[in-house]
């Protein structure tokens, strides 16, 4: 048993000792040329630098897989199977994460940092009237989509699994606004504002103005808009939890001779409680993070004539795209990114809420 | 076996192909580098014809241009450029919803930054250091429009924009109305009221054509309407009303008063459907159709006028915005230019901007791309609307330089829904003056 131990454990330990070399050549090379080290004008010499990186890895893998141990082989296996995409998650995710918390507290403008100056964006934020109408009507919007949604999206998943004749229809008609980009329907829309509904109100009330001209009427404007493209997607799920709902249950309950609306409130609304859950998480988290909409309707725009003793002009702005305002038009990349980061702790424990009550339904049933 | 003999294929051809690109990349290093150094030597021995330029397509610069607008012009400059000294540039066009300034930032981040790019004079903050100074080179001394920041010269000029109260000079004609005149508001007062008077003789749905929606069009009101607030009537250098707004946001009440009460008479005679929320495209339609006398667009109207099928080609031009008694100039400039970028092909770039102010350039971007030239030895004109008007400006001194463009970045998304709270009547002259007064203050507090 050792003697066929021994030299693969050589073996497998001098390649892991040739890959970790190889590779700290080539990350120190790299590491001088970027801090100036070595003259930049050389690094055409230092082609090499690319195949020894690639090679030195390729040794560390190899070293690691072919190590002979019994105890640990499982756990190398595994780790060196989830490393790329452990990776590329690493990459993508965890580490803008925590640049974008650092630069929050320095003065980046989107190119590069000159100092560190601490918790001042995020006193900033909260002195700003405008970023605080702008997470109040956030909530609002929230609140109001979260129960209009859910609403018309079951009476559309009702009507949808009634036995009407052109349901399939139907359903496919209700769910198509969903597949229609966000500022594409922002400008349809916003069409339809300008020169429709104004045939409507002007015959009703002789109110000529387009909806999205008041900064209430564009708000409501902005949930109409929203509760149709996003109730068909939700109505899709709905139907789904409908149709789980067993059919000797219905049965049962009109031999007993239950009135339709009982049958609605006693037995189906209960019996689709969880998807009732989800559905009012999915629609939670999506209107916190509307954007395109939003964007492409009024961009923001909107007059509050005395909020905390300002006149306000992003009435209908809400957090995303005060952020990305903040960001790209006022060019206060690192302000916008403390901004960025509250928002991101909010829908976290949004989640988390989330993911806790759903756990907690799944054990009941 | 055979899966340890792949593996190892495997690799080999990954650390392989690794080397190839390796050596492609030092290849090319090498030759740019030689190439750099032919072209200097070039430039310091003659400027005679260069020599059989095998390797020109190796030295290709990189502009990227932000007007989507003229891009296929640009593309017919590179192929003229290739054309006359077979050096190659090739345009890169960004634009229509995406600002050029965020992209470059992209670029910036990715390490993929062009040779020459274009900048807004408010960008330049942003990029210092980043910039080659272009002072000293031949072109500067063709005009006077080059961006200067804090001593460095470091975007060139390729168009002139103006901006005013554009009219149709047929309608006023046949109202007996000199635009000439239109100095002071008391004449603006009485020719509008005379417009006013007579719509259906003339066939006019209103005086103006101003609209003051602040979602797709806040950069009308909040910077060309607003930059007559802080230019209108000024000397072309004369930074009064711009170095006030700048000190924290300031603004002068008096003067933006007088500019109020135009406003509000814009407002009045305005047509009601465009006013509060209609679209550049109605207003523009509007106005090539003669349904309206002036428009408060500039001069980039031009190519969507004569594309309009009922336009019926009459002459047109720009008045001033007079809200206080002997302003008579129209304000313009130029909005944006092309920076070089300080680690890029800085001798290629520079030899490109310089032939760009000469000749053959000229009359691509002026005959072809219809922009303005900001070079006094550029001899085309434009025989695009307004340009006639605008030529008369310059060449009368009447040319105020519109420092709106250097106000802080997104103003005028804030201004412009105060001009539309104005427009619908939920603010007077007085409130227009103190909630502007607010309203800019606290966005410089910002």
């Amino acid at each position: 048993m050792r003697g066929t131990f021994r030299p693969k454990r050589t073996s497998a330990v001098i390649c892991l000792i040739i890959g970790i070399l190889l590779t700290a050549a080539a990350l120190t090379i790299d590491i001088f040329l970027a801090t100036g080290f070595i003259p930049s004008d050389n690094s055409s010499d230092l082609w090499f630098r690319g195949p020894l990186l690639v090679l030195g890895i390729i040794g560390i893998v190899l070293g690691l897989y072919f190590y002979p141990t019994l105890k640990h082989h499982r756990t190398i296996i595994n780790v060196l199977f989830l490393f790329p995409l452990l990776f590329a998650f690493f990459i993508t995710v965890i580490l803008p994460l925590f640049l974008g918390l650092f630069y929050s507290f320095t003065d980046w403008n989107g190119i590069e940092y000159s100092s560190v100056i601490g918790v001042g964006n995020y006193t900033k934020m909260f002195k700003d009237p405008s970023f605080i109408w702008s997470i109040l009507i956030t909530f609002l919007f929230v609140v109001f989509n979260m129960i209009l949604v859910n609403l018309v999206a079951f009476l559309l998943a009702l009507l949808c699994t009634s036995k009407l004749p052109g349901m399939g229809f139907f359903r496919a008609a209700y769910f198509l606004p969903n597949l229609i980009g966000g500022i594409v329907l922002g400008y349809i829309w916003n069409f339809i504002f300008a020169n429709v509904v104004t045939l409507l109100t002007d015959s009703l009330s002789g109110n000529r103005l387009s909806m999205l001209a008041n900064t209430k009427t564009a708000f409501m404007a902005i949930i109409i808009v929203y509760v149709w493209q996003y109730a068909g997607y939700i109505m899709l799920i709905y139907i789904t939890g409908l149709n789980t709902i067993p059919g000797d249950v219905l049965e049962a309950a009109a031999i007993d001779g239950a009135k339709p609306l009982q049958t609605l409130f006693e037995i189906k609304i209960p019996m689709i409680a969880p998807t009732i859950t989800i559905c009012t998480f999915l629609t939670l988290t999506s209107a916190f993070k509307q954007f395109d909409v939003n964007l492409a309707l009024t961009n923001g725009a909107g007059a509050v004539p005395n909020f905390l003793g300002e006149f306000i002009t992003n009435g209908t702005q809400m957090l995303a795209l005060n952020i990305y305002d903040t960001a790209i038009t006022a060019r206060d990349y690192s302000f916008a990114q403390a901004k960025a980061f509250l928002f991101f702790i909010i829908l976290a424990c949004v989640s988390i809420i989330q993911v806790r009550i759903s756990n907690k339904k799944e054990v009941e049933l | 076996m055979k899966k340890k003999l792949m593996s190892v294929l495997l690799a080999g051809t990954m650390v392989l192909s690794l080397v190839a690109c390796g050596k492609a990349t030092t290849d090319t290093t090498t030759s740019d580098n030689t190439d750099a150094t032919a072209t200097q030597t070039d430039a310091t021995q003659t400027d005679a014809a260069q020599p059989a330029d095998a390797s020109g397509s190796k030295d290709a610069i990189r502009l990227v241009n932000g007007k989507p607008e003229i891009n296929d012009q640009l593309n017919t400059l590179a192929a003229k450029y290739k054309e006359e000294t077979g050096n190659e540039v090739v345009i890169e066009t960004i634009g229509g919803d995406q600002k050029a300034s965020d992209a470059l930032k992209g670029y910036y981040q990715a390490g993929n930054m062009p040779d020459i790019f274009f900048v807004e004079s408010n960008d330049i903050p942003d990029w210092e250091g980043k910039l080659v100074d272009l002072a000293g080179e031949q072109w500067t001394e063709d005009t006077d429009s080059e961006l200067v920041v804090n001593g460095v010269t470091v975007g060139f000029p390729y168009s002139v924009e103006a901006t005013a109260l554009g009219y149709n000079k047929e309608l006023l004609d046949k109202a007996g109305i000199d635009p000439s005149t239109l100095t002071s508001p008391a004449a603006w007062k009485e020719a509008v009221e005379k417009l006013d008077s007579m719509k259906d003789e003339l066939g006019i749905t209103a005086v103006f054509g101003w609209c003051t929606e602040p979602s797709n069009l806040g950069w009308s009101s909040g910077t060309h309407v607003f930059g007559q607030y802080l230019d209108a009537g000024l000397a072309y250098d004369d930074t009064k009303y711009i170095d006030l707004l700048n000190d924290g946001g300031q603004i002068d009440e008096n003067r933006m008063k007088a500019f109020a009460e135009f406003i509000d008479m814009m407002n009045q005679y305005s047509d009601p459907d465009l006013v509060i929320d209609g679209n550049y495209d109605s207003q523009v339609a509007g106005f090539a159709e003669g349904k309206y006398v002036f428009v408060t667009q500039g001069n980039w109207i031009a190519p969507n006028i004569l594309a309009n099928d009922n336009y019926d080609g009459f002459e047109m031009g720009f008045a001033p915005y007079a809200f206080e008694d002997g302003i008579d100039t129209i304000i313009g400039g130029v909005p944006n230019f092309w920076a070089v970028y300080a680690d890029g092909n800085v001798e290629a770039a520079k030899a490109f901007l310089q032939w760009c102010s000469e000749d053959s350039a000229q009359q691509i971007l002026v005959e072809e791309a219809a922009l303005i030239s900001p070079y006094t030895d550029c001899k085309y004109t434009s025989d695009a609307p307004f340009a006639a008007s605008i030529a008369q400006y310059i060449s009368a001194g009447k040319l105020s330089y519109w420092h709106t463009m250097e106000k802080k970045s997104g103003l005028e998304d804030k201004t412009s829904v105060v001009f539309n709270q104005f427009a619908q009547g939920a603010l007077d002259v007085d409130s227009f003056v103190s909630t502007m007064g607010q309203v800019i203050a606290s966005y410089y507090a910002k």
